[in-house]
């Protein structure tokens, strides 16, 4: 009877464990640049930004969205920091630590060596952040950060 | 042989117990033997009639008393042919049940309470804290930040930047 209940306690046990370490899984946190426009070949919405395509056909008035950089940084400490590039442009993020269970991150935009913009963001898990740059020719740079 | 008192000899004389010499010795003592005779004939017609009122009432009782005995002695019978039951609810059984739903009840609360979705992840927005433009390099800029709830996305809408030619879409 005891070794019963001491080996359904041990599975329960067992369980909850593994429970808590499937859902306290490391997160990634997905940055892009893109262009939207509304001139050149159709080309498919790029697969990270099917969920906010409607919002940003929206938001800027352009029906093609073309990735031209990105990065995908999981993040394990909240510490990391990476890089998205294109060829004239950087988004450099700093994440620094997690606050009410966002990320608090320090962008800067990079046009080679300028910096067009800094700003500190606290990035939630469900709500992604969309920053609108530069006219490009006759489309307009956006940069999308979300947590996946 | 010891010496008896009057009133047993007197009771025995009633009885008609006394013979021989010793009744011709009591009833020589007797003060008025006429009266002593007529007073042993009225005891003995009380005791005659209270035989004949009880008696029934005595035989229901030796029935009452014989049926009680019996069922005395079935129970014991009963009683000693029954094995004897533990239960199984010992006291060590029920400790161990005990402290095993107290540990399914804890764990199932803490599971609960950890898959329980944080409430960033179904409330709050991304935030953004500052932001700033060098003005040397865009002195036009201007910033807003604004939120489309519904679709939880928050916008950093930057104004005045310098245009720049097609070929800075390159890859």
């Amino acid at each position: 009877m005891e070794r019963r209940a001491l080996l359904f306690i041990a599975i329960f046990a067992i369980a909850l464990s593994s429970s808590s370490v499937a859902t306290r899984g490391d997160q990634t946190v997905w940055s892009g640049i893109v262009i939207a426009s509304n001139s050149g070949p159709p080309e498919p919405t790029p697969t990270e930004l099917t969920p906010l395509e409607g919002t940003l056909r929206q938001l800027f008035g352009y029906t093609r969205l073309h990735l031209i950089g990105e990065a995908r940084k999981t993040l394990k400490s909240g510490q990391e920091d990476w890089l998205a590039t294109t060829k004239y442009f950087a988004l450099r993020v700093d994440a620094r630590g997690q606050k009410d269970g966002a990320y608090v991150l320090n962008l800067k935009l990079l046009q080679e060596n300028k910096v067009l913009l800094e700003t500190d963001a606290q990035l939630s898990k469900a709500s992604p952040l969309v920053i609108r740059g530069p006219q490009i020719g006759d489309g307009q740079l956006v940069i999308v950060l979300m947590v996946q | 042989m010891f010496m008896k008192t009057f009133e047993e000899k007197w009771t025995a004389w009633i009885d008609d117990q006394l013979t021989g010499r010793e009744l011709d010795e009591f009833e020589a003592s007797l003060p008025d033997k006429a009266a002593a005779q007529a007073e042993k004939q009225s005891a003995k017609q009380l005791g005659s009639l209270l035989r004949e009122q009880m008696a029934p009432v005595l035989n229901n009782a030796e029935f009452f008393s014989h049926q009680l005995r019996e069922r005395l002695d079935r129970e014991d019978r009963r009683s000693t042919a029954r094995p004897v039951s533990t239960g199984w609810w010992t006291i060590r059984r029920l400790l161990w049940s005990g402290a095993t739903a107290l540990a399914i009840f804890v764990i199932c609360a803490v599971v609960v309470i950890h898959n329980k979705p944080s409430p960033d992840q179904s409330e709050y927005l991304t935030q953004i804290l500052n932001y700033r433009v060098d003005p040397a390099v865009s002195p036009n800029a201007t910033i807003t930040m604004f939120e489309k709830k519904d679709e939880h996305v928050t916008v950093l809408w930057v104004d005045g930047l310098q245009s720049l030619p097609p070929e800075y879409a390159a890859k």
